[in-house]
């Protein structure tokens, strides 16, 4: 089942066409990787899911529920973390968490079992100052306690990790990983590395369309080359591999032990019985993987 | 209802915190302090000035004060205080579309009119207790140093000043909901204010404008009669109810 689908949404800021036609589907129980350069229109397109913004063509659904601009009820099943969340700075993380549980109608009990949870998931349940002297990862770590507070179906992250130092980052990447099971993640990045690490689907979003979205091994699977790569561990060795596999090639920009080859040219056994026979000394031997930074070069250029 | 309460808490606990309870609360004590203590200084000063008036050809008899004196103060200072109150509270709307942090509490399905409500119910509640608060400190005091049975329709004149006041609220919340600064806030509503009070200038109309509401003296001095308040202060009670509904439907359909 779907989460959340996205059918032909347009928008148009004057005439600036920001988004021209976004189609994409979020599978459940999914960590989905929604990746974009700088002003793609990520954000605009979760403001949208929000109904934060009224789109000028298109249907968005929610739970198989349309979402209404105004008046959104859709927002029931989603937790939502803007990419620099903004809280009340007079109250402290515990009053916090108490407001947002209060206004979506949680009982007195269960906001204060999940505030509890949340804040020693987040590393804030020793926190007592108010929020207005917190820094940008302490924001970001009681962004993500206040959008789980309601146990949603769906967790919107706008750019969670994007202004955080790597121990940050890391922090809120193994949050959202142990909110999989319960909550599906749909987040805004254009930190490959971030998505390679957790994601199990994504789309690219460029130019106010998606070019491209699906499971990551799918899509990885599709863009797999026949290519496999050898490294050798000298260069007496290379120079074996060469004479007698005369089509490898060394490939510009690598290291300089590191040869080529498609599957077409070698069956890959064969290269595998002249290693073992020569008992040539190698590092590796692989199939070549597309990277996210290849495949999101490929499609954007 | 628990969300409406909700919100409205956190409005509170933010006049509280931000210390906009304390100052205004202050402002409006010594504002019901300062017109007794005007009206019973006011020999002492013009006998002070007698001199210089004498040199001018004036000579200052016994100058008796009553409790109009001091009334007559209540009604010109009370207009600083709406000032201060609309000053301090014009950002109440805007801070939050600054900020942002009105999203976080819309995307978790709180529905927009109770944020207007509750913002309403905050600033009327404010209002109307800094208001009486002044209202009886002066009040008291009169009746200390003089007697209120002089003034008459005390309690009626004091009604209407403080319908002004929440007609000069219902403003600033409309204009809230289109105006994305603070300041936007403050030209709109001083703008519109400003522009009734030239109106009252036309003698015909003045007696359906709301800023008549604000000219209690001449009640309490019985220069005028209730009756001539009671055009002004229906119109008032529709205009200001029309605002806030008004508000409410703008801030639906408000891009956050």
């Amino acid at each position: 089942m779907e989460v959340l689908s996205i059918d032909n949404l347009c928008k148009s800021f004057g005439d600036k066409e920001v988004l021209k036609g976004v189609t994409l589907k979020v599978p459940e129980n999914s960590i989905f990787g929604f990746i974009g350069k700088n002003g793609a229109g990520k954000t605009t397109t979760m403001k949208h899911i929000l109904g934060l913004m009224k789109g000028d063509e298109g249907e968005i659904k929610v739970m198989n529920e349309k979402v209404v601009y105004g008046q959104t009820a859709t927002n029931r099943f989603i937790g939502y973390l803007p990419d620099v969340p903004e809280f009340y700075g007079f109250m402290n993380a515990r009053e916090y968490l108490s407001f947002c549980g209060e206004i979506t109608g949680m009982e007195k009990k269960d906001i204060n079992e999940r505030s509890e949870k949340l804040l020693c998931a987040v590393g804030l349940d020793k926190e007592k100052h108010r929020i207005r002297g917190y820094s940008r990862g302490m924001k970001q770590r009681l962004g993500i306690a206040q959008a789980l507070l309601n146990s949603p179906k769906l967790l919107i992250c706008d750019e969670p990790t994007s202004a955080l130092d790597p121990v940050g980052r890391k922090e809120i990447l193994d949050i959202l990983m142990s909110v999989r099971e319960k909550t599906t993640v749909l987040f805004s990045t254009h930190i490959l590395a971030d998505v390679e690490r957790i994601c199990t689907d994504i789309a690219f979003l460029d130019e106010g369309s998606i070019k491209l979205s699906g499971k990551i091994a799918d899509i990885k699977g599709k863009y797999r080359s026949d290519e496999y790569m050898i490294e050798t561990e000298d260069e007496a060795s290379r120079k074996v591999l060469l004479q007698k596999f005369d089509k490898l090639k060394e490939e510009k920009g690598q290291l300089e032990s590191v040869l080529l080859f498609k599957e077409t040219d070698y069956d890959i056994h064969t290269v595998l019985a002249f290693v073992a026979e020569k008992k040539l000394p190698v590092i590796k031997i692989e199939r070549v993987e597309p990277s996210l930074e290849n495949l999101f070069l490929e499609v954007v250029h | 209802m628990r969300t409406l309460i909700a919100f409205t808490k956190k409005e509170y606990m933010e006049q509280v915190r931000s210390r906009k309870l304390l100052v205004l609360g202050i402002i409006f004590i010594i504002l019901g302090l300062m017109n007794p203590l005007v009206a019973k200084l006011m020999p002492k000063i013009m006998e002070g000035m007698a001199d210089q008036l004498a040199e001018s050809g004036l000579t200052v008899g016994e100058i008796k004060v009553t409790a109009l004196n001091s009334w007559e103060q209540f009604f010109k200072n009370i207009s600083t205080g709406l000032i201060a109150f609309v000053l301090l509270e014009s950002g109440l709307f805007t801070r939050e579309y600054q900020s942002g942090t009105l999203v976080l509490s819309l995307t978790k399905g709180l529905k927009r009119y109770k944020v207007v409500l509750a913002k309403i119910f905050v600033l009327l509640t404010l209002w109307t207790a800094f208001f009486w608060m002044t209202f009886i400190i002066t009040y008291v005091y009169n009746d200390f140093y003089w007697d209120n049975s002089e003034a008459s329709h005390l309690f009626f004149s004091g009604i209407c000043w403080w319908l002004f006041g929440a007609w000069v609220i219902s403003i600033m919340v409309l204009v809230s909901t289109v105006s994305k600064s603070g300041s936007g806030v403050l030209l709109g509503t001083g703008g519109i204010v400003f522009f009734i009070y030239l109106l009252g200038m036309i003698p015909k109309v003045e007696k359906y404008l709301e800023i008549k509401l604000t000219g209690g003296l001449k009640l309490v001095n019985g220069q005028s009669v209730v009756s001539d308040y009671i055009p002004a202060l229906i119109i008032t009670l529709i205009v200001s109810d029309v605002f806030f509904i008004a508000s409410i439907f703008i801030f639906n359909k408000k891009s956050i």
